[in-house]
């Protein structure tokens, strides 16, 4: 059962990191970003190609993998969402065009091969592949009948520190003070001075820098690196998380991170494989039943 | 004079008469030049799939430039026409509706996934046009293609060697080399391939006298599949055999180790790729499947496919490619005694598919036939993953 335990917390600070993303531009935007879910394979995609194709250091493969899916943030901003907004299109039209931004990202990974015009990009096609082995140092230690391996270990703390960092810049800096002007009354805070376009721009980007960073921890600790990660493994278990978290709280996205990966596990301990998705999303069926702001929701209408 | 002109006559009627005799049994040679036969592949270029359609494309094109250049087959160039079906079962019947009726092929290969294939092979029975399929492994793709309708469907052909025979040959061999008493069965219930490969473990293991100590099941969308690992570990089983597709393997190969587990990994088509015995590494060291095909065959149709292929496109061929190139070849041979018209497709499509039931040629896969049920009959080749991405014969198992 320890093990189990374990694997509940590692799982948990997976789906945590990938629906932070998510909720931080529902927060802002009141709408769901879905080529979020490409960023994040993008991010471990990229610093995949970087560690292998190019021979950088991990270290830098990160950096510039991180950087890439904050500049995609730049993509989703300008292309997906700033021409919507402009025409004041409906929040579906915005999650139309990010589903579409979506498809053609995975598309164009899936497509990289070698001799393709994406090789520069990837050349596994949809085939998964894992980083080398050394490319991290990554012990395993047996302690007490528990399996622990570093690069799923790491993963908490990273997680914890993440979340940490992001709650102090959204609570006590002047960008956050802005950003929850804007995710509160976009037109309030225009009037009082605040770039209201600018605040987005640099949510998205973040949003994504975070995405990014998520699906290269996820690549390290999974051994799982495709075109379909984001979309296959994650996508639909953010939202799940998010609504159990409460939309557009950060606190929210990390507590239904881990509620979710602790149900998921419990099913499967007590009632077996075959039921594990059912009881996990009868869970969350209850709680949109029982409490349908969430975890951490807004009955206080302050947000983020 | 005049009896010269008679002897003269004679001669050439004997000669025209003797051309006839040629073109009849070689295949109608006159009738051929110059034409084409129109083949159409449904693969999955991309999606889920995409980790096996390239290459039986690749292997297909290969074989077509070879027969090609080497004069054609009778004389007749082979047009193959490859569409990608994104690994949507939808989208795979709908283009071999196309494929039929408006690009009008004489054959179809494909598709890659049999998800798909129970969707696209009952179309081409009913629209009589032979197929013949080049990867999908799972239950009722031969003959039974209209299953629950157990009539045999007469112009579906598979020259991929079906799960049904493979895992158990698996078994066996296993069986006999170190006498397993236990088992637990890892198995993505979401997917047809998946989910078959589980149900042939589930029947097959109580004739070795290996006990199954349970069936876990899991979506093949899981992020992460420790939790299920975790549970098979716990039981200590002599073997696990996990029945998937894709990165799951590897990616349970590597957690079971991790949690400390030294059994056996037996499994089935799913480990049968480079990628995945170098994804799983050091990991999936000793990790057994049985084969259609071996790299490290020495016999000649078999080097010579390896070396074209390592020429043509700079990188080891596996099964998927050793399959898509025998599919063409299998199709060419039929075609080449068929007979053809070139005038009455519907005619031409029967005789091809009488003349696929008699194939009997050397391919990479060893040599090959179908059997009565127009599945393959060929060698299966027991190999082991040798942790270094790559893979070493252990055994080979004569057809019966």
């Amino acid at each position: 059962m320890g093990q189990q335990v374990l694997n509940a917390i590692f799982i948990g600070s997976i789906y945590a990191l990938f629906a932070v993303g998510y909720t931080l531009v529902f927060g802002v935007l009141d709408i769901l970003n879905l080529a979020h879910s490409a960023v994040f394979m993008l991010g471990a995609a990229i610093t995949y190609s970087l560690v292998v194709n190019y021979h950088q250091s991990f270290a830098v493969a990160c950096v510039l993998g991180i950087a890439s899916c904050a500049v995609m943030g730049l993509v989703i901003e300008y292309i997906c969402l700033r021409p919507l907004r402009r025409r004041r299109a409906p929040p579906i039209a915005a999650l139309i065009s990010t589903i579409g931004l979506a498809l053609i990202i995975v598309a164009a990974v899936e497509q990289g091969r070698q001799g393709s015009i994406f090789s520069w990009l990837w050349v596994d096609g949809a085939n998964s592949v894992s980083f080398p082995s050394g490319t991290v140092p990554n012990p395993t230690w047996h302690v007490g009948g528990l399996t622990l391996e570093a690069t799923k270990v790491a993963i908490v703390p990273v997680t914890v520190a993440l979340m940490l960092v992001l709650g102090y810049f959204i609570r006590f800096t002047q960008f956050g003070r802005g950003l929850r002007a804007v995710a509160e009354n976009p037109r309030a805070a225009s009037l009082m001075g605040l770039d209201v376009d600018r605040m987005i721009t640099l949510t998205v980007v973040l949003s994504s820098a975070l995405g990014g960073a998520a699906g290269i921890l996820f690549g390290l600790a999974i051994s799982d690196i495709s075109p379909y990660i984001g979309r296959d493994n994650l996508e639909i278990r953010g939202l799940a998380v998010i609504v159990l978290g409460g939309m557009g709280s950060i606190p929210g996205a990390v507590a239904g991170g881990y509620l979710l990966g602790a149900i998921e596990v419990l099913a499967l301990v007590v009632f077996g494989s075959n039921v594990r998705a059912g009881v996990a999303f009868a869970a969350l069926f209850l709680m949109l039943v029982l409490r349908p702001q969430g975890l951490f929701g807004a009955q206080v209408h302050e947000r983020l | 004079m005049k009896r010269e002109r008679v002897i003269l006559v004679f001669l050439a009627a004997l000669v025209l008469a003797a051309c006839g005799t040629t073109s009849s049994s070689g295949g109608g040679g006159n009738a051929y030049a110059g034409k084409t036969i129109k083949l159409g592949a449904i693969l999955s270029i991309t999606g889920a799939g995409g980790v096996y359609g390239p290459q039986s494309r690749d292997g297909m094109k290969l074989a077509v430039d070879q027969i090609n250049k080497s004069g054609g087959v009778n004389g007749a160039m082979i047009d193959l026409t490859v569409n990608d079906d994104a690994s949507l079962k939808a989208q795979s019947a709908q283009l071999a509706q196309t494929m039929i009726q408006q690009d009008q092929d004489l054959a179809l290969l494909g598709p890659t996934l049999s998800n798909s294939a129970v969707g696209v092979h009952p179309l081409a029975e009913s629209l009589k046009t032979p197929i013949l399929a080049v990867s999908t492994t799972g239950i009722h793709i031969v003959p039974d293609c209209n299953y629950p309708d157990e009539t045999p469907c007469k112009y579906v052909f598979r020259d991929s060697l079906g799960e049904q025979t493979a895992i158990p040959d698996n078994i066996m061999a296993y069986a006999q080399d170190a006498h397993p008493k236990t088992g637990v069965l890892l198995v993505a219930q979401d997917d047809k391939f998946s989910s078959d490969g589980g149900t042939i473990v589930q029947k097959t293991v109580d004739q070795y006298g290996i006990q199954l100590l349970k069936v876990i099941k899991f979506s093949k969308t899981e992020a992460d599949l420790s939790p299920y690992v975790t549970q098979a570990v716990q039981l200590k089983p002599d073997v696990i055999f996990i029945t998937s597709l894709g990165a799951i393997p590897a990616k349970i190969m590597t957690e079971a180790r991790n949690e400390g587990w030294t059994g056996q990994f037996l499994g089935g088509n799913g480990f049968n790729t480079a990628t995945v015995s170098k994804q799983a590494g050091a990991a999936g060291k000793g990790a057994r499947s049985a084969s259609a095909w071996y790299i490290g065959n020495t016999f000649a149709s078999n080097a010579d496919f390896v070396n074209a292929y390592r020429a043509a496109y700079s990188k080891d061929p596996d099964q998927f490619a050793a399959q898509g190139y025998t599919g063409i070849k299998i199709i060419a041979d039929a075609a080449k005694r068929a007979n053809l018209t070139f005038t009455d497709l519907a005619g031409d499509r029967d005789k091809l598919r009488a003349a696929l039931e008699t194939v009997n040629i050397d391919t990479p896969l060893g040599p090959f036939q179908f059997t009565s049920t127009h599945d393959v009959k060929q060698t299966v080749w027991i190999i082991q993953m040798d942790g270094a991405g790559g893979f070493t014969l252990v055994h080979e198992i004569k057809p019966s």
